[in-house]
């Protein structure tokens, strides 16, 4: 064939159908967007050996990944779980003023860096958990620590 | 021999309909994102993040940050289907 017609795939179908019973069952993230994208460095920082052992099975299972990396998936997904379960437990307030500031902004973090800070001392005092860039420049203040933000809406210090 | 207030009329009546439009279209847009600020420069995982966002909370914009997901999320993931080629 000299063409391809265009072809739109803009149905979906929904397959109710559970998962077989020999696979083992694991409760989904119920955390949208905005939280998870807050708490995204936390679980990074938390989980890091899980995700990165997913990713290996991964990318060593030649393209059978999805069916031979299922025990793996579940201890990614239970490790988020418990992160974001921590933090709603402690720095419920700090978390969602954070997470409905980016909602409000378009997802991005450079627009909420108050309330980030605010929600990065709370869990860095109560789980221990610390926000860090992976691959920054050692000899430069990181980004998210720095009070001026380049993009921001606000072009003052922001906290 | 000043201006005659006549001729400033349509000027009014120009800043009074560019006005409208801006509000008017602040305004729809809020409402079409449960007032919130609308999304912009959207790539495929956010709108896949969205789409997500709709099957926990019913609504686009909608966020939730429970750590537990609603019953039967796991089996409303929708899977995209194209008509057959051949």
């Amino acid at each position: 064939m000299a063409q391809r017609d265009a072809r739109f795939n803009q149905t979906v179908l929904v397959d109710t159908t559970p998962m077989p019973d020999h696979i083992p069952k694991v409760e989904e993230i119920g955390a949208t967007s905005a939280p998870l994208m807050s708490a995204a460095y936390f679980i990074g920082d938390r989980c890091k050996v899980f995700n990165d052992d997913f990713m290996k099975c991964k990318a060593e299972a030649n393209g059978r990944g999805e069916i031979d990396c299922l025990k793996e998936g579940r201890k990614v997904t239970r490790c988020a779980a418990s992160v974001i379960k921590d933090i709603n437990t402690h720095c419920f307030d700090q978390f969602k003023a954070h997470w409905e500031c980016l909602e409000n902004n378009n997802h991005q973090l450079w627009e909420c860096r108050r309330p980030e800070v605010q929600l990065n001392n709370c869990v860095f005092d109560k789980l221990g958990l610390k926000k860090t860039l992976p691959g920054a420049p050692e000899n430069q203040v990181p980004v998210h620590l720095r009070p001026k933000q380049k993009y921001a809406q606000y072009p003052g210090p922001q906290w | 021999m000043g201006v005659p207030f006549e001729a400033l009329l349509p000027y009014g009546i120009i800043m009074t309909m560019f006005g409208v439009t801006g509000y008017g279209l602040h305004y729809v847009k809020r409402f079409a994102n449960d007032g919130k600020k609308a999304r912009w420069n959207q790539d495929l995982w956010d709108r896949q993040m969205m789409e997500r966002d709709q099957r926990i909370t019913g609504s686009f914009r909608g966020q939730s940050s429970n750590h537990k997901a609603p019953t039967g999320f796991e089996v409303s993931n929708p899977w995209k289907i194209e008509n057959r080629i051949y």
